[in-house]
């Protein structure tokens, strides 16, 4: 398995699945940086996703600027092998999941000019499994 | 500063909710809430389109016409929908003309810095408004700040920037970085894995092989 980001410690081991088409209340702002990748709907992004965005944003970027991750994959999915009778208690850990909701900002960027930011986060935005747009810092009083 | 106030006309909000709340939106209106001074918080609703276009702007002081009074008020806080882009409520503070306030002030960095030039060198700003204190006539629609003479691994506080008058007052951490040139260790390659390849994380209540032979 490819060394992708999953939590050093939980508290259990497998978890309940949960919905996944919420709204976000939190984190649905650019923060950190001053360009956003906005999700604009909900799903759970595997650590797989989280870790293509961020090389594909390398790769676009060619090192410069600076990326922020802001989801992390601490949401155990479990999965049974094919072929397998149901039942028997739940299956092993299949994957680590960030739980996104429509809103989330996904990654942000600093240091780059708008233009760059742009390519780099429409490379991103094809590399994720819901439809993505991108955000600027928004008015705030 | 600002110069003109613009005068929105509002009406009182008699259902309240956020039934009502979404259908006064459907109708091209932004509810809000008149308070301060003392007085009980009044439901209002003013048209959406200019308020919002003037707030955009950078506007906070106007003049609010509703049940035959106008009043001055500041924006106090704004209420954004999931997706942080629409504007859904509006706070508004009732103030006089040479009232002091808090409020909040966007800094706007001016100049290239020098420390640019350094190789892996990044301008970051994690504060992009401060707050300060000052009367409502005063307040400026943004703080430039000149970061032309900024060195890498240099950074300029909150407490550095130059107000625009003497009677003003910083309110926020002095200690706020606004600008700051990082400088990337340019050897890392980027490319390597985030975090050490591991199986499974830790489970902390997992109970161990010998306290079940107990």
């Amino acid at each position: 398995m490819p060394p992708y980001k999953i939590p050093k410690r939980v508290k259990f081991r497998k978890e309940m699945r949960r919905a996944r088409d919420r709204k976000a209340t939190k984190a649905n702002y650019v923060a950190f940086g001053d360009y956003g990748l906005q999700a604009l709907e909900g799903c759970w992004l595997k650590s797989n996703h989280i870790e293509a965005g961020r090389i594909a944003t390398m790769h676009s970027l060619k090192r410069e600027g600076k990326l922020f991750i802001r989801v992390f994959p601490d949401k155990p999915i479990s999965k049974k092998p094919l072929e397998i009778r149901m039942g028997k208690g739940k299956a092993d850990v299949d994957y680590w999941a960030a739980r996104v909701r429509a809103g989330v900002i996904l990654y942000e960027l600093a240091g780059v000019s708008e233009e760059k930011a742009r390519e780099a986060f429409r490379r991103v935005s094809m590399k994720m499994p819901v439809r993505c747009r991108f955000v600027t810092r928004r008015v705030e009083v | 500063m600002q110069h003109e106030t613009t005068t929105l006309i509002a009406e009182r909000r008699e259902r309240l909710g956020s039934r009502y709340a979404q259908r006064l939106r459907a109708g091209g209106r932004l509810p809000a809430i008149v308070y301060g001074h003392g007085e009980t918080p009044i439901p209002v609703a003013v048209d959406r389109k200019l308020a919002v276009q003037h707030i955009e702007r950078g506007e906070k002081v106007f003049n609010i016409e509703f049940d035959g009074r106008t009043e001055t008020v500041l924006v106090k806080d704004l209420q954004f929908d999931h997706l942080g882009t629409e504007i859904i409520h509006a706070d508004l503070t009732l103030v006089n003309l040479n009232e002091r306030v808090e409020t909040n002030v966007h800094v706007h960095l001016i100049g290239t810095p020098k420390g640019l030039k350094t190789e892996g060198a990044l301008l970051m700003h994690p504060t992009t408004q401060i707050t300060i204190e000052c009367t409502v006539t005063n307040i400026p629609e943004e703080i430039d700040v000149d970061v032309s003479e900024l060195d890498a691994h240099e950074s300029i506080h909150a407490s550095e920037i130059k107000l625009p008058l003497d009677t003003m007052k910083l309110v926020s951490d002095a200690d706020a970085i606004v600008a700051q040139i990082v400088v990337k260790n340019v050897e890392s390659t980027g490319e390597e894995a985030t975090v050490e390849g591991q199986a499974a994380p830790e489970v902390l209540t997992e109970k161990k092989k010998d306290e079940e032979k107990d």
